[in-house]
């Protein structure tokens, strides 16, 4: 029976083609929407984000007009519950939210590799750690721009060598490019000797994430330049707070591609069983049961969906996974990246549509007045 | 006991404000092996009489009886079952499923039996060699005539080897010579293969095949007629 369901969305190509492609294109958006909020869910729940702080100059927004003097790390050290202290210069093309976003973040090379979850795919570190102007670029800039190791990387008024390009764990690392602190610090126009723009707090197992941001900005309140600390994924939420909004609202965009896909899918499948409602009756004399018969249709509508859905979901994968698309806003980046988890739910969300979509005419097949739909011409 | 037997079948229904009784206490014997032939001015009821004795229509009074099965006290789910294992329905139209090859038409009810894929093949070889289309097996519907629809419509009603087959108006859409080479199949497949037949039928020449002919007017049967072979 199953070679009679497939042959009867055959019969009608162009209406089987037309509809897999409208549930493609709506599984495709849906999963990049899928795979925006499953960025930002990284970004703010991840697990250094509870146990990292950053601090950060209190009332300040952009990177830019954070300006930390560099040795709060040595005070910072000193207080109980923090494992290391590394602070940060960072530098970004955009303090608006990008699509295109560059992000500097210059630190020690030696604690960017001992701290960061990077692994670098090109290149090697002890030219990062020597040369002045190096730079390693994370896979999704590399990708974005066409860089690779040995190349010269300009913007602005910043020009770096790329020592290496490096993969990484969390997403949004990708989006970054590290280059010594010093070489930041001493760029032209920034005028920042011996400031920082943050101190990025790696604490203890047993430490209290709150108690020791509290700690930090208390004993720093007498310093030069009051301090605002706080989780990094907080820090990271609270920095990206317009685009939260935003995508927090693409929700209800994602949930519309499922709504249009259940539409598509129920109008093919009612317009295909009323064509044959004859099809149906004359099925059902010959012994087909009613319940049979509800089956048959529920599988024309499950497989337009799984066939669409299936094809728009690995579509989407494959542009997030090719393209290293980002979204930022001020220093902080959310990365879209493809995943298993958007793989299942693009295939979860198919497979309960198609059911839902089918159901409806599905009971009209199985419950078609036999005598009736055989007087049909 | 009769394979069929209609005992005080009555079947009406409302038209606007007139009530039609098609069918009006009825009582009909059918024997395994015959054919009986049905006639009548139209709208006298004699589909409606196939159509109860199929299950895909319930008598509003009366009681029908098909090889000890009373099929009117049946669940519409217990009747699809039993249509499968019991009943061949030839329609007047063909109705044939127009993406399935005339092979697989022909199979559809031995797919709804418990056969082996290769005793489902030897029913399916057998019916097609019956009507005469074993070189057809991988033609479509519109591939065919309108004669050879119909002889794929009599395989298919034919191949689970049911106990009734019943046919409405078989030769109904067909010209004339091949509507007698419809007849004289359907004679043979119920004298070779002993298969009880009962027909829907206007035409007086297709009715004169059958072992007996009934006439049907104004819900009663009005004359009956045995031909002694």
């Amino acid at each position: 029976m199953f070679t009679y369901v497939l042959k009867t969305l055959w019969r009608h190509h162009t209406r089987t083609l037309l509809t897999v492609t409208g549930a493609a294109v709506a599984m495709f958006v849906f999963c990049f929407v899928g795979s925006v909020q499953e960025g930002l869910h990284r970004l703010t729940t991840g697990s250094d984000a509870d146990r990292s702080l950053i601090v950060f100059q209190e009332n300040r927004f952009c990177p830019t007009s954070s300006r930390l003097p560099e040795d709060y790390s040595r005070k910072i050290q000193e207080i109980p519950g923090v494992r290391d202290v590394m602070p940060i210069q960072v530098w970004t093309n955009n303090c608006r939210a990008s699509l295109d976003i560059v992000v500097f973040n210059g630190a020690d090379p030696q604690q960017i590799q001992k701290t960061r979850p990077i692994k670098l795919t090109s290149g090697n570190w002890q030219q990062f750690a020597s040369q002045r102007d190096a730079a390693i670029v994370g896979r999704n800039v590399a990708r974005r721009r066409g860089l690779k190791t040995g190349d010269q990387f300009s913007i602005g008024d910043l020009s770096v060598k790329v020592a290496g390009v490096f993969e990484s764990t969390v997403p949004s690392e990708e989006n970054l490019i590290y280059t010594s602190l010093a070489f930041l610090q001493y760029t032209r126009g920034l005028d920042a000797a011996g400031l920082v723009t943050q101190h990025e707090v790696m604490l203890t197992d047993d430490a209290d994430p709150d108690a020791v941001a509290t700690a930090i900005d208390a004993k720093l309140r007498a310093g030069s330049v009051a301090t605002k600390t706080r989780r990094k994924g907080a820090f990271q939420a609270s920095t990206l707070s317009d685009l939260v909004d935003l995508i927090g609202f693409a929700h209800w965009l994602g949930y519309a591609c499922v709504g249009l896909v259940l539409s598509l899918v129920a109008t093919t499948t009612v317009m295909s069983v009323q064509d044959r409602i004859k099809e149906y009756a004359v099925l059902q004399t010959i012994g087909v049961r009613p319940m049979r018969a509800m089956r048959l249709v529920l599988a024309e509508s499950t497989i337009l969906c799984l066939v669409g859905g299936g094809v728009g979901t690995a579509l989407a994968l494959a542009a997030l996974g090719i393209g290293g698309f980002a979204i930022g806003a001020e220093g902080a980046t959310i990365a879209f990246r493809p995943s298993l988890g958007l793989a299942v739910s693009g295939a979860i969300v198919s497979l309960i549509v198609g059911f839902a979509a089918g159901l409806a005419p599905a009971i009209q097949a199985a419950t078609v007045p036999i005598v009736n739909a055989l007087r049909e011409a | 006991m009769a394979l069929v037997e209609l005992r005080g079948v009555s079947k009406s229904f409302r038209k606007g404000d007139e009530t039609i009784t098609p069918l009006d206490d009825i009582d009909l014997d059918i024997e395994a092996g015959e054919f009986v032939s049905l006639m009548g001015p139209s709208g006298t009821g004699k589909s409606t009489l196939l159509n109860l004795v199929s299950g895909i229509d319930q008598p509003d009074s009366g009681t029908i009886t098909v090889d000890g099965t009373e099929v009117t006290k049946l669940s519409r789910s217990k009747l699809a079952d039993w249509r499968a294992a019991n009943l061949g329905y030839i329609f007047q139209t063909h109705n044939l499923i127009p993406v399935l090859t005339a092979y697989e038409n022909i199979e559809l009810p031995t797919l709804l039996l418990k056969l082996s894929s290769s005793q489902r093949r030897q029913r399916v070889e057998l019916a097609m060699e019956a009507v005469g289309l074993s070189d057809r097996a991988d033609h479509y519907p519109r591939q065919l005539s309108g004669g050879q629809e119909q002889r794929v419509g009599i395989a298919r009603a034919i191949v689970a080897h049911p106990k009734v087959v019943v046919a409405d108006e078989p030769t109904g859409s067909l010209d004339t010579e091949t509507s007698e080479q419809v007849q004289v199949l359907l004679q043979r497949l119920n004298k070779e293969l002993d298969i009880t037949l009962l027909m829907v039928t206007h035409d007086t020449d297709a009715a004169k095949i059958a072992s007996r002919q009934l006439v049907l007017d104004r819900g009663k049967f009005i004359e009956s007629q045995t031909v002694v072979a």
